[in-house]
């Protein structure tokens, strides 16, 4: 039989699969987008149920470090730049005030989108005497470029707002709690590609959880899903890769080595979540003159604190951890939309809520409720 | 943010390559390709200008038309997965 998403959905539908729902993790946003847009939650058995995790950076950076670099570029003489996604994000404080890298944009501050880390070291080079600070978030797959952007050498005037973050340690987290919320856990495949998929061999030996590496097309999820189901029905779980082609054992060791040498692992916080052991970047003491932290420090002031609280009624982060569907937000569809986002998971092309919407999802479970009730 | 595409090398300098896909051309880091080579012709995944692995001509076909997918129906709904199959 050949490898189409057909014959994969046909040999998960012959699973002797139990009535009771056998539930599925993804930790990444590319996978997210593409099981929604492929409709593959309407396609598979009822009682498999695919549940978006942690898989958004945009979503779970801390809101203080947003607010620290809106600040920079309103009140300091220095230019600003981030991936083009965290400009939009809103953080909590009132209305009246600058909410977002867009607005300060507006207002005048010098901050500027890029793609690319190496369009951070242009911009510097362009202006030598012009402070430079690189906004930089992501999980392992961009904060690797990171790295490597500060061992090839930046200039002086350039530094680094780092909050590069983890995947496994988040994923650890739930499998700690006492209950995780998920029978099987699909692994993503370019943090896997950086960082080898061995990293996930704990969700199998440890946990006693079925795990699959895979790809971004419909086909390689639904391969990674039917291993993980055939896993946990033979109850021998175990580390599957079903993306070989781009994820290779050891993964990216240039890309590790950088990592190494220019960051340092530490406790870091997630928006809305809390510290999680291990789970961010640091710049290393080496290149502490190009740490935005140490050169730009941000003062602790009340409303720096409270930037950071999430704000009413915005359900992202229980949304991020997999607690709930996009649509059980309280206020989904409603105050929060794309054109006016509460929350950074309606805002980033790698949010849950964002994908569902891009996908058609309009309603909020409890309006449809509403409606069911008045129809 | 993850997620890398697959493009051609066509030209390598350094550790600079131009890289091309559907007719854009790049150029793109290798800095983190230094452990495995990377020459002229090869297809590789680039994630934020850089390359962060090399690929199969295949693999970087179906990656391809999976985005040309996305992009076509990203207003349009859903697709169903048998579509998918019709163009892989």
């Amino acid at each position: 039989m050949a490898d189409t998403a057909q014959s994969w959905l046909q040999r998960i539908r012959e699973l002797p699969l139990p009535a009771q729902k056998v539930k599925i993790m993804n930790v990444c946003g590319g996978h997210e987008r593409a099981i929604s847009m492929a409709g593959l939650r309407k396609l598979l058995p009822e009682n498999v149920e695919l549940i978006p995790g942690p898989g958004c950076p945009v979503c779970i950076c801390p809101e203080e470090d947003i607010y620290d670099a809106i600040q920079l570029g309103l009140n300091e003489d220095v230019t600003v730049v981030a991936f083009g996604d965290m400009l939009r994000v809103p953080v909590n404080v009132p209305r009246r005030e600058v909410r977002s890298l867009e607005q300060a944009r507006a207002a005048g501050a010098d901050i500027r989108p890029i793609a690319t880390p190496q369009e951070a070291a242009a911009i510097a080079r362009q202006d030598p005497k012009r402070e430079v600070v690189f906004f930089a978030a992501g999980f392992e797959t961009t904060t690797a470029p990171v790295a490597a952007l500060l061992a090839q050498g930046v200039p002086d005037n350039l530094s680094i707002l780092l909050s590069g973050r983890r995947t496994w340690p988040a994923v650890q987290l739930l499998l700690e709690s006492d209950d995780p919320g998920f029978d099987a856990l699909v692994a993503p495949g370019h943090v896997s590609t950086v960082m080898g998929a061995e990293e996930w061999e704990p969700v199998a030996t440890q946990y006693g959880l079925p795990v699959a590496v895979a790809g971004f097309h419909p086909v390689s999820l639904l391969a990674a899903m039917y291993s993980t189901l055939r896993q946990w029905l033979e109850g021998k779980p175990f580390l599957d890769n079903v993306y070989p082609e781009v994820v290779k054992p050891g993964g990216n060791p240039a890309a590790q080595r950088f990592l190494q040498h220019t960051m340092e692992v530490t406790d870091a916080k997630w928006r809305g979540i809390g510290s999680i052991p291990d789970s961010g970047y640091t710049v290393t003491a080496g290149y502490r003159d190009h740490d935005a932290r140490l050169r730009h420090p941000a003062p602790e002031t009340p409303e720096r604190k409270r930037a950071g609280e999430m704000p009413q009624g915005c359900d992202c982060a229980r949304v991020v951890l997999g607690k709930i569907y996009p649509t059980d937000c309280r206020i989904y569809g409603l105050a929060c939309t794309p054109r006016t986002p509460v929350g950074p998971c309606m805002v980033s092309d790698e949010g849950a809520c964002r994908i569902w919407w891009a996908s058609g999802v309009r309603m909020s479970t409890a309006g449809e409720a509403a409606a069911k009730k008045a129809g | 943010m993850c997620l890398a595409i697959p493009m051609q090398v066509v030209e390598i300098d350094g550790f600079n390559a131009r890289c091309e896909a559907k007719g854009v051309e790049r150029d793109v880091s290798l800095f983190m390709m230094q452990d495995q080579g990377v020459g002229v012709g090869d297809f590789v995944m680039v994630h934020v200008g850089y390359v962060i692995q090399k690929v199969t001509p295949q693999e970087a076909r179906s990656t391809w038309e999976l985005i040309d997918q996305v992009l076509d129906e990203q207003d349009a709904g859903t697709v169903a997965a048998a579509e998918l199959d019709a163009a892989s």
